[in-house]
């Protein structure tokens, strides 16, 4: 006998994600699901992020690792309200793991959350965790064809950050390339090139987050 | 290894839906997967078997359908089948794509004995 069933397989995510986001957006609060392979950058680029909106905007993060609290040291200087999630063996971050997490932030004092996802370039783009933007980091040794080897990842951002293009002249990567096969995958996708050690492309990615926060918050008022 | 907690989501919904309809054991789980969610079929079998042990679906064989990612063109409304991943319109060449399929990720249906 067969029994017809239509059922969503992600959707006991999908609903917890539609929760969270919820309680965002009653915070106020912009959230940004940040994504990369491991080693692209991400907790440099949450360095330089808290340095950048320091006195501005209030940012708070939440990181995900497999193992390892040394992401959530290396922000401590910052004194931010940062939540280390470890995740034990799940490659990704999702909305259940996100909602364990709210407790333990005071979210009516952060404007802009970021969420680090675990370094992987395959499977957090299947997951919502509750974001008003995904974002997707790629780094200059891993090679310009990414984009098209992981097209969900780059389908599902909004904003591709290319890292570490000081190391540009020690690799074949080829920046032109890389830009074609990320808007080949998502037409939309925005691009901004960057070095989070050198400190180039911050400006632009902060008016970025800066940008976007303040069209949330608008958008809320005026509704 | 996303294939894990795709493979539990599966099983719950598949063991739900017989037990709502009384039956005590799964022959067959079929589920459709858009071409985008990149899952690989031997890893979700795999995953999908390890968890069903000692359930009603420990027997069943879980079917994988992958459809393709369709496109459909925002400028001239052709909808086509996006290969290679590439965004373009076939009929326009226009780079203003909508994905109209490629990301579902269901169970269509189960077969119970």
């Amino acid at each position: 006998m067969k029994i017809s069933v239509m059922t969503d397989i992600l959707e006991a995510d999908d609903r917890i994600a539609t929760v969270n986001q919820g309680i965002f957006d009653k915070h106020g609060n912009l959230v940004i699901n940040l994504m990369s392979s491991p080693g692209a950058g991400k907790t440099t680029l949450l360095e330089r992020t808290a340095e950048a909106l320091k006195d501005k905007l209030r940012l708070g993060v939440i990181t995900g690792d497999i193992e390892t609290t040394i992401d959530s040291e290396r922000l401590e200087r910052f004194q931010l309200p940062v939540i280390q999630l470890t995740t034990g063996s799940p490659c990704h971050l999702d909305a259940n793991m996100i909602a364990s997490a709210l407790p333990h932030l005071d979210l009516s004092q952060i404007d802009i959350l970021i969420i680090e996802n675990v370094g992987n370039l395959v499977c957090p783009a299947e997951f919502k965790v509750g974001e008003d933007y995904k974002i997707v980091m790629l780094s200059v040794p891993e090679g310009h064809e990414k984009p098209l080897k992981y097209p969900l990842m780059f389908r599902e951002s909004a904003l591709l950050l290319i890292n570490k293009i000081d190391l540009l002249q020690y690799t074949n990567f080829n920046l032109e390339e890389a830009r074609r096969n990320a808007t080949k995958v998502n037409p939309d996708l925005e691009i901004i090139e960057m070095s989070c050690t050198a400190g180039q492309g911050i400006e632009p990615w902060v008016s970025w987050l800066v940008e976007r926060y303040q069209r949330k918050i608008g958008k809320q008022r005026s509704a | 290894m996303h294939e894990m907690a795709i493979a539990q989501g599966i099983l719950d919904i598949a063991v739900a839906a017989a037990q709502k309809g009384g039956s005590q054991k799964i022959a067959r789980i079929n589920v459709v997967a858009g071409e985008l969610r990149g899952l690989v079929p031997l890893q979700l079998t795999y995953c999908f078997s390890v968890l069903a042990e000692h359930t009603i679906a420990s027997h069943a064989l879980l079917n994988l359908e992958i459809t393709p990612i369709r496109g459909r063109c925002k400028q001239c409304d052709e909808t086509f089948i996006v290969k290679d991943h590439q965004y373009v319109c076939p009929q326009c060449q226009s780079r203003d794509i909508q994905t109209v399929s490629g990301t579902e990720l269901r169970v269509r249906d189960i077969e119970v004995v």
